[in-house]
């Protein structure tokens, strides 16, 4: 069976500053990763590289068997070699943003039948329907009509996972999805998120929430500094970690 | 056939508003209804072109490829940096010292003023229009156009659903500010043989020397503009539902009842 997603050896620098140092790791169908690490760890960086949002200088991204082809660009910077092939592996990746970053000119309905509609081609009525599923399974089917302005941090960011679902996504990603909301909030993001990964959903998670990561994620990975410097089942690294920068880490959440 | 209708149209306005304003107007009225037509013609005509014009030109300004930015910059920086006037003037008087320009297919459209006022009105404001629009595309929430990038949108449809569509709605306060001033501008048309609403007033006024003909026009201006700010409100009211205030839902829907929320 082919892994959902690949990671290998990531390389990824900022002018000097080295932000990825050779991450790797893969993820089979099914499973929750959560990735933890303090700010600064390269996690974001990390989740955006996989879906090209950042351009890796070296290493490998797989998703469902397809490696994603890079080449010399001019200055020497690794570029995508296909950008065809990038949109295309996009649209098997949903990518969940800390800011949401629903499309704020279009109606919530909108906002989850454009990549459908746009990006796969589906016909629009069969977009629609699929679309009022997803804002039931979110819990805000009274939504569709309204505008992301008129909703809270909370409902936006449950919009944007039904965004990301209609899709119908490989893996999903997700950016610190809770880091910009109100404490009150954080819960119902947590909970559709929790319905997802026992669906059996394959999800790759960038988070501040331990508690959300202990509970629901198959495998953490710890950041430090670039590199992975945990990674097991969450029992273990929770309970007995072994590396001691992740052990006060651990210690500053709980 | 539009010579007849606007004819009988001014005849109607005159024949209504005669026994309420001033002699010297009735007399010259319908002069001064076909100037205002004119002017509205040239501004129509010149603003329409020219944001067809500008669309494009701001797109290659943004552009990261430079054989695209280059031209559209230089573009942007003459058109804009210099008058509106010595424009008109390079293009009536100065084309036509070339006799290649003289010979060529263009003439015709070259040595008539109102053609080349609307050439010129319509490059003059493309290239402030661009740059609007220009401002508009760098104003579009980063966020928003990553999230078009993450779900596989190629840039072509990213710019037709979600780029520009706000870059629009951002831009718009400015592109009326733009619209009302190229209507003044329009009035340099009459420099150049155009007989617009400047133009007639002008003629009027070296036969009876009367100076309330500029007011009657300046009255006629300030009509049109009162016009076009309204209507730009009004068109930007529609634009914006989506950051006015949220409309009462239908009683049949229940509200969402896990929070109410404050927008994080």
């Amino acid at each position: 069976m082919t892994e959902a997603l690949v990671v290998k050896d990531l390389h990824k620098s900022f002018g000097d500053l080295e932000v990825l140092r050779g991450i790797s790791f893969e993820a089979n169908k099914g499973d929750v990763i959560a990735m933890l690490g303090s700010s600064g760890s390269g996690k974001s960086t990390c989740l955006r590289c996989i879906n090209l949002l950042e351009t890796p200088d070296s290493g490998d991204v797989i998703v469902s068997g397809e490696k994603i082809e890079m080449k010399t660009g001019r200055g020497g910077k690794a570029v995508p070699a296909s950008q065809k092939q990038v949109d295309r592996i996009r649209s098997r990746l949903g990518m969940v943003f800390q800011g949401f970053n629903l499309w704020s000119h279009m109606t919530i309905l909108q906002n989850i039948t454009e990549g459908p509609v746009h990006v796969l081609k589906r016909p629009k009525k069969e977009a629609a329907e699929r679309a009022r599923e997803l804002l039931e399974k979110v819990g805000i089917p009274d939504k569709a009509d309204a505008y992301p302005g008129h909703l809270s941090g909370g409902q936006q960011q449950r919009a944007a996972i039904a965004r990301a679902l209609a899709m119908d996504p490989q893996v999903m990603l997700f950016d610190e999805p809770t880091s910009a909301l109100d404490p009150e909030l954080v819960g119902e993001v947590l909970t559709v998120m929790r319905a997802l990964a026992e669906e059996g959903r394959t999800m790759l998670v960038v988070t501040h929430e331990t508690g959300f990561a202990r509970e629901v994620a198959s495998e953490v990975i710890f950041l430090h500094q670039g590199k992975v410097e945990e990674m097991g089942p969450p029992k273990q690294v929770f309970e007995n970690p072994k590396s001691k920068r992740c052990r006060e880490f651990l210690s500053t959440k709980l | 056939m539009i010579a007849d209708a606007l004819k009988s149209v001014s005849e109607g306005v005159c024949s209504v508003i005669g026994p309420v304003t001033p002699d010297n107007f009735v007399q010259y009225c319908p002069r001064f209804i076909d100037g205002f037509f004119t002017t509205f013609e040239l501004l129509a005509i010149a603003s329409v072109l020219g944001l067809m014009v500008a669309v494009p030109m701001a797109l290659a300004r943004v552009s990261e490829n430079r054989l695209l930015s280059i031209p559209a910059y230089t573009y942007i920086y003459v058109f804009r940096g210099t008058p509106l006037l010595v424009q008109l003037f390079l293009f009536y008087f100065g084309l036509a010292q070339f006799e290649a320009v003289q010979n060529s297919f263009i003439w015709p459209v070259l040595r008539d003023g109102w053609w080349v006022a609307v050439i010129v009105l319509t490059i003059n404001t493309s290239a402030y229009v661009a740059e609007i629009l220009r401002g508009g595309i760098l104003g579009v929430p980063n966020g928003e156009v990553e999230a078009a990038r993450a779900c596989g949108m190629p840039a072509s449809t990213r710019y037709r659903r979600v780029i520009l569509p706000q870059a629009f709605r951002i831009a718009w306060p400015a592109y009326g500010n733009e619209v009302i001033l190229l209507m003044k501008g329009t009035a340099l048309a009459s420099t150049i043989t155009v007989l617009d609403l400047m133009g007639q007033s002008r003629t009027i006024f070296s036969r009876n020397y009367d100076l309330m003909n500029f007011v009657y026009a300046a009255v006629l201006y300030l009509m049109l503009s009162g016009l076009l700010t309204w209507s730009f409100r009004l068109f930007e009211k529609r634009l914006n539902r989506h950051t006015g205030p949220r409309k009462t839902e239908g009683s049949s829907k229940k509200p969402d009842t896990a929070k109410a929320g404050v927008p994080a």
